[in-house]
């Protein structure tokens, strides 16, 4: 910095000074391109779409004033309706319990195990996310397809069960089953961390105590994890909910979910309001499982101190 | 709340990570009601003698005994051993009193027990008002206090400390140490440490274990490892020595003259062990005077000052003898009869020793 050198100053001509902006403002500048990226992309659409949600079309197909909640009225009143959402909720509900008992012995190898089978579990664990959602689900569709044409079925007809044909393709629980596999990894690895955190002392001193393994796992390394298995939840829980290619390609029409639903207003009936109301609704699903998990944990957190009050 | 004493047996006990013998064909005996420090630099199979003994290890091969029946095979949660850890591992999540009660209703004991159980463990270890804190409000010593109480409230057959004291400042480990003893010695429990810090192991161990590379070098009360350790690493863990080197020319009573190679002779008390080529002398047992005549004593070797360094309770004089070897002398402050004034750097001394006070030992 120049203006630390005081004593050259004194003898040399004064300069003129530069310009010193205060501090919090590099803070701003810095920030200024991507508030603005976001501002124009992100928050003024979305409020844009908010606000068609509250407007009414003209049978010109432009929307505006008068203010109407119909949308809504539909979206939440008509039994139908009621049934995507109600579906929606139960797959990724689903979804997030199957993804969270599946991940917790892959989230321990990560963990716990030797390095080399650590790093290779990673890797499994991850790849679905390296192959597009599109093939992935083309795989899906191979391995669930009914008859003998699904490899599943196929597989289960040679182990002499020759004529059970499982259905499990255009149901609600192909699109569980694919998506348990691609958010699988976004499961293991918050657990991963949440574990690798936890002093392998406290699991030794459990077991000391007269824990078994298990009971060891359930009292001491489990709730010492829930950090991780909540941050997986919600990311889980929120994102098999607004999923769109899964449904599409694998659920049929058992398996209609806000997604597809939201498609269909905007592109084929072209009912901007009710696509509105629909993308708000996926938006307060995501929220509200951030929102519960949260204070969940808020709730574990203080249920400790309010115990103290009893002593 | 007292232990029923049992004695512990190591037999054989070998541990081998990989090719590499952590532990080298322990073979010890530990008696009821006795505690015993595992003492070594880092690296010398203490920590996994001590983790094989809890379970948390599976001996290559050799066995544990406790009480005289085979545990080598029972699965860690069926040993009903107590355990203090160096970061205490007390649960997190969990109060004091849930982490006292932890190992009772890992044993499905009743609630009403469980409560009083926890109370009376609480009080032993002066933590009762803490119960419902949780650990992360306590400081390091409540925490391994509390987890001392987690450890006793099992009633456990064996107490098992890894370096219980080692997160925790000088004045309060030492106020621990006392504390952890007075404990264990009004339970009767069993206990085995393990400890690098010497002072910590003859200050609360009945008897001490010193092991180097996986096996030990010598087992031995406090007194006895300090002032007749078996061999140079021995004297030279515990404390300081000095060490020099003779050979032995015959048995006089019940001592043996050596000669040594720096000149003059020496008489040595035979020592307990077979003995060796090399004399050990405690700095403390040191005595210097001006040396006047350049004759050969006997229990005597001249030397130049170095440096003297005022430490407080003693004053170090670190003395170069005429072959070069280095030769260390606490003079103790608080004796007014010897004088420790007047000496400088390039002063002649002769420092000299009684024979009850240098041992033989090995050169190992």
């Amino acid at each position: 910095m120049m203006a630390s050198g005081s004593s050259a100053t004194l003898d040399a001509p004064v300069a003129a000074r530069p310009i010193r902006l205060p501090r919090w403002s590099v803070g701003l500048f810095l920030l200024l391109p991507a508030v603005a990226f976001l501002v124009v992309f992100l928050v003024i659409p979305s409020l844009t779409l908010l606000s068609y949600s509250v407007l009414t079309q003209s049978a010109a197909g432009d929307v505006g004033l008068p203010f109407s909640v119909s949308g809504y009225g539909r979206l939440l009143l008509t039994p139908a309706y009621q049934r995507v959402t109600v579906l929606t909720l139960k797959i990724a509900l689903l979804t997030s319990l199957f993804t969270a008992l599946l991940a917790y012995p892959l989230a321990m190898v990560i963990a716990y195990g030797h390095s080399a089978l650590s790093r290779l579990t990673m890797m499994l664990v991850v790849a679905p996310l390296v192959v597009s959602v599109v093939v992935r689900t083309y795989g899906w569709q191979l391995l669930l397809g009914s008859g003998p044409n699904g490899v599943v079925n196929w597989a289960l007809g040679l182990f002499g069960l020759g004529q059970v044909s499982l259905q499990i393709l255009y149901t609600e629980w192909a699109v569980v089953v694919a998506s348990v596999h691609v958010f699988l990894p976004l499961m293991v690895l918050p657990i991963a961390t949440s574990l690798s955190r936890i002093s392998p002392s406290l699991n030794e001193a459990a077991r000391m105590l007269g824990a078994s393994a298990f009971r060891a796992f359930l009292r001491v390394t489990l709730p010492l994890s829930v950090p991780g298995l909540a941050v997986g939840l919600t990311i889980v829980f929120s994102l098999t909910a607004a999923s769109y290619v899964t449904p599409q390609m694998l659920g049929g029409p058992r398996g209609l979910m806000l997604g597809i639903l939201l498609e269909q207003q905007v592109t084929t009936v072209f009912d901007w309001p009710m696509g509105s109301a629909i993308a708000t609704l996926m938006v307060v699903i995501a929220l509200g499982a951030h929102i519960g998990v949260t204070w969940m944990l808020n709730r574990r957190r203080a249920a400790v101190p309010a115990a103290q009050g009893e002593a | 709340m007292t232990a029923n004493p049992t004695d512990l047996a190591l037999s054989g006990l070998t541990k081998s990570f990989g090719g590499t013998l952590a532990v080298d064909n322990v073979t010890l005996r530990i008696s009821a009601g006795e505690m015993v420090a595992l003492l070594g630099p880092s690296g010398c199979g203490k920590t996994t003698t001590l983790r094989m003994v809890a379970g948390l290890v599976q001996p290559t091969s050799g066995d544990v005994l406790i009480d005289g029946y085979r545990v080598t095979h029972i699965p860690v949660h069926r040993r009903n051993i107590g355990m203090l850890f160096q970061n205490y591992a007390l649960f997190p999540h969990l109060t004091v009193a849930q982490n006292v009660a932890f190992g009772l209703q890992m044993r499905r004991v009743s609630r009403a027990e469980v409560a009083s159980r926890v109370t009376t463990a609480l009080r032993l270890v002066q933590l009762d008002p803490f119960a419902e804190r949780l650990p992360s409000a306590l400081s390091g010593g409540q925490q391994q206090r509390v987890a001392l109480a987690r450890a006793i409230v099992i009633e456990p057959s064996l107490l098992l400390l890894d370096e219980p004291l080692g997160a925790l400042d000088k004045s309060l480990r030492e106020a621990m140490q006392g504390e952890i003893r007075a404990i264990q010695k009004r339970l009767g429990i069993t206990a085995v440490m393990v400890t690098h810090d010497q002072e910590e192991a003859m200050t609360m161990a009945d008897r001490i274990v010193v092991m180097r590379g996986g096996v030990l070098e010598q087992v031995g009360t406090p007194e006895e490892v300090y002032s007749h350790p078996a061999n140079r690493f021995v004297a030279g863990f515990l404390g300081a020595s000095n060490f020099l080197r003779g050979s032995a020319l015959g048995r006089e009573g019940g001592e043996v003259v050596m000669r040594l190679d720096g000149g003059g002779l020496a008489r040595v008390r035979a020592g307990a062990g077979p003995g060796g080529p090399l004399i050990a002398i405690r700095p403390e047992a040191v005595r210097l005077q001006p040396a006047s005549a350049e004759a050969p004593v006997e229990n005597g070797i001249p030397g130049t000052v170095e440096q003297v360094r005022y430490r407080g309770q003693s004053t170090h004089i670190h003395l170069r003898l005429d072959d070069g070897e280095s030769f260390l002398a606490y003079l103790s402050n608080g004796d007014e009869a010897v004088p420790r004034q007047g000496f400088r750097p390039g002063d002649r001394m002769l420092a000299s020793w009684s024979s009850a006070s240098a041992t033989m030992i090995a050169d190992a």
